[in-house]
């Protein structure tokens, strides 16, 4: 692509960036005056079976070089969200109907069928802008703000970051800090937690817009221990305050001895569902502490790629992840790179498959899967080749699979013979092209 | 500040001296950085590629960051 035109989508991508984020436009003028951009682009589809979430993800990192090693980042990425998701109701040997999102409409899930709520479609914007460059020799810094956008949800972040070289530069300390605040505008309002799943036109469980803080650090050692060996090891703390619901999803109050929901009649005149179902409630803070290692080795032009991650947080849940990348340069210009990632995680002291109808309900509940106790794998293929304007392309192919179990001690009856817990069947498929 | 304070700053202290001064016999002269300085030895080859696995993952499981900051920011999780 020639000069003139990268100019053209940098300008434009920072004129985009900076309108969002509020600031005025100053980045553009000094890059029409200065070229050196780096794109980096990619073209993503993540899409899940049995007509689960599909995202078409589009997205452009701009990296602009100026003297003395400093750099102005600038992202983009757009979103496009169609098909299903777990609602957290429990299958059922009948059908079930359940009010939408927006308390206007119902919809029903066939018997044996895990619910799903079929009114996920949304585009997501986000806009990402960074500084960094160096300072007194040794040391160096970033900041950077982050915006995103989405039909219910807008995200609004900023970060900092400081590293300082040891021993000829073969040692970094970097320490980084990043606040965001979110604020979400569930559609039909936010329900109030544990409240029952009401008739259609009953907005009386609804409550007005919630918002979330989320506060991050990392602490990060990175360490040259020879000339083909790189090291890692990273530290981060991270605290999230405010509504940390999940507002669509709810839980199925089932009978204490056959475990089949309890079933319920909507007011004369009046649809809705027929069963009894609980909104999710979850605390209004989390504190997740994470160990992050990874490891990159150069085996004569060949590359290993080794990382683990331990996470534990006060819901109880802890996860470990092992991921492994083997870079293979074949001829001048291309390479193969296998992917290997495997991730486990145990439930959340709150998680429940259900609420049995008549106990005292707990003060925090929910069947979000994405809470329970599951093994996740992902395996992948990636081919990269250099064009012959010496420009990065590669595409990748990967299977993702997850694997979970609802708690043995909280089957009961009849929920024995029925799938308790939705496994999920990803395939991911990205076109990266640099330039 | 009390006792246990100063302490155990004394003992953060201690440890990221040895930490570095460990660090201090590892490493390369400036001029046998040929390797390292290759793109692929990078610790993020594709911060795209990166930063779209985080998203994903974010989404669907409990846990996030630990490489840098969270995948958050999106109403998926």
């Amino acid at each position: 692509m020639s000069t003139h035109n990268k100019r053209i989508i940098a300008a434009s991508l920072a004129t985009a960036t900076c309108s969002l984020l509020g600031t005025s436009v100053v980045a553009p003028v000094q890059a029409q005056e200065d070229p050196g951009w780096d794109f980096n682009t990619a073209l993503l589809y993540y899409g899940e079976s049995d007509g689960r979430v599909q995202d078409v993800s589009l997205n452009v990192l701009a990296r602009r070089a100026f003297v003395d090693d400093r750099f102005l980042t600038l992202g983009l990425a757009v979103d496009t969200l169609t098909g299903a998701t777990p609602s957290g109701a429990l299958a059922y040997d009948g059908p079930q109907t359940f009010t939408r999102p927006s308390g206007l409409a119902t919809y029903t899930t066939p018997a044996n069928q895990t619910p799903l709520d079929d009114s996920f479609l949304d585009t997501r914007v986000a806009l990402t802008a960074g500084w960094q460059q160096p300072f007194a020799r040794l040391y160096s810094f970033n900041v950077g703000l982050s915006a995103s956008k989405e039909y219910d949800y807008l995200h609004l972040g900023a970060n900092l970051g400081l590293s300082r070289d040891f021993n000829k530069r073969n040692t970094t300390l970097s320490l980084g800090v990043a606040f965001s605040q979110d604020d979400l505008e569930p559609v039909g309002g936010a329900p109030l937690p544990l409240s029952a799943m009401l008739d259609v036109g009953d907005l009386s469980n609804r409550s007005g817009d919630q918002s979330k803080d989320v506060t991050d650090l990392v602490l990060g050692l990175t360490q040259v221990i020879n000339r083909d060996l790189l090291v890692q090891l990273n530290y981060s703390f991270s605290k999230s305050t405010g509504y940390l619901n999940d507002p669509y999803k709810f839980l199925s109050v089932v009978d204490g001895s056959t475990g089949d929901p309890i079933s319920r009649t909507p007011a004369p005149g009046d649809s809705g569902p027929l069963h009894e179902y609980r909104f999710e409630s979850r605390p209004d803070e989390r504190s997740k502490h994470s160990v992050y290692g990874q490891a990159k080795y150069n085996m004569s032009g060949k590359v290993l790629d080794l990382s683990y991650r331990y996470m534990s947080d006060d819901w109880d849940i802890d996860s470990h992840t092992l991921e492994a990348r083997y870079r293979w340069p074949f001829g001048d210009r291309r390479y193969l790179e296998p992917h290997v990632r495997y991730y486990t995680q145990s439930a959340a002291e709150f998680y429940r498959i259900g609420l049995v109808d008549g106990a005292t309900p707990p003060r925090f509940a929910s069947s979000d899967y994405r809470l329970g106790d599951f093994d996740a794998m992902t395996v992948g293929l990636k081919y990269g080749w250099k064009t012959r304007s010496d420009n990065d392309m590669s595409i990748r192919l990967e299977y993702y699979t997850q694997d979970g179990s609802a708690p043995s001690d909280q089957i009961i009856g009849n929920q024995a013979g029925r799938v308790l817990y939705p496994d999920l069947d990803a395939i991911i498929a990205q076109f990266s092209y640099r330039f | 500040m009390s006792n246990s304070i100063t302490l155990r700053y004394r003992v953060m202290a201690l440890c990221l001296s040895t930490v570095l001064g460990g660090c201090t016999s590892l490493g390369v002269e400036p001029w046998e950085r040929d390797e390292l300085a290759r793109e692929d030895m990078q610790l993020v080859t594709d911060p795209v590629e990166a930063g779209l696995d985080d998203h994903i993952y974010f989404s669907k499981e409990a846990s996030s960051g630990g490489r840098g900051f969270g995948g958050g920011g999106c109403g998926c999780n």
